[in-house]
């Protein structure tokens, strides 16, 4: 994967086929302690398995398959950059929760890249979804959600900017 | 703060794509295309095959089309890829994707009915 708005497309596409109807999305980058975390939690049905199991290459709940790549990629990424990855329930929405942080500054980090352009590919093609975001650049904080957030996602270009 | 719109043909350019978003986003239609987004789908360029297929649906002015995602259809090689479900429920999946085989396909398939045989997935 290119950038970790590529991540984030694969843990939403994780949480649609999921079944959940609210998936919110929550970044923070906190420039005192060098720090990058994103977050992906919703309202489905959590995970099937056992957390360490889900991160599995070689695990996956599809039929056809026999590698579940995304999340084992995600938390490679992570962890190349002073980081990790862990999965978990939802203390807010009930369901699954992916929770990933790196260095800030690691020159491992992955580039942001476009998350406006990841988020507005889930809600076209998943109108049924309820989607929230937040972003938190060392405290300055936009939060989208309700039927808005479509004409809304512009709002993210100037946090992609700064953590490109 | 987004980036500020200095001319009234970028606010209208802005609006056009609000409301091309929002007439994909109403529900299914007789004609669906869906993008397959498994992770083999996104690291070999999905998203930018959605909004491809927004841009020339919007473009050619199809409204009986509704564009949708689904996870990895088992062939990793052909991606990005993406399934036209037709009105007869007939299906046509289309494979190695870029930008212009989907302007092709919008224009050839979509609009004109006629499916891009040369992009369709041997199986």
């Amino acid at each position: 994967m290119h950038d970790l708005s590529l991540y984030l497309l694969d843990i939403l596409e994780n949480s649609v086929r999921a079944g959940a109807t609210v998936i919110a999305t929550t970044i923070v980058a906190d420039r005192a302690a060098d720090r990058l975390s994103m977050a992906v939690e919703d309202d489905g049905p959590g995970l099937p398995v056992e957390p360490e199991q889900a991160l599995d290459p070689f695990f996956t709940t599809k039929q056809h398959k026999k590698t579940g790549l995304g999340l084992s990629l995600f938390r490679q990424a992570a962890e190349a950059a002073g980081g990790g990855l862990t999965v978990d329930r939802s203390d807010e929405l009930g369901g699954a929760r992916v929770r990933a942080w790196m260095r800030l500054t690691d020159i491992d980090r992955p580039p942001l890249g476009d998350v406006a352009a990841s988020l507005a590919t889930m809600i076209v093609t998943n109108p049924e979804i309820e989607f929230r975001v937040v972003v938190d650049d060392d405290g300055s904080r936009t939060s989208l959600c309700g039927p808005d957030v479509p004409l809304r996602l512009s709002e993210l270009v100037s946090f992609q900017k700064a953590l490109a | 703060m987004a980036d500020k719109i200095t001319s009234p043909d970028q606010l209208k350019a802005l609006a056009e794509k609000a409301k091309a978003g929002i007439d994909l986003r109403s529900g299914r239609k007789e004609t669906q295309v869906t993008v397959h987004m498994g992770t083999c789908g996104i690291a070999a360029g999905a998203r930018e095959i959605v909004a491809a297929f927004m841009t020339e649906l919007a473009a050619n002015g199809v409204s009986s089309a509704s564009l949708h995602q689904s996870g990895c259809a088992g062939l990793c090689e052909q991606e990005p890829m993406a399934t036209v479900t037709m009105a007869d429920g007939s299906t046509y999946r289309y494979g190695l994707l870029d930008k212009d085989k989907v302007q092709t396909i919008v224009v050839n398939h979509l609009v004109g009915g006629t499916p891009v045989e040369a992009y369709l997935i041997k199986t």
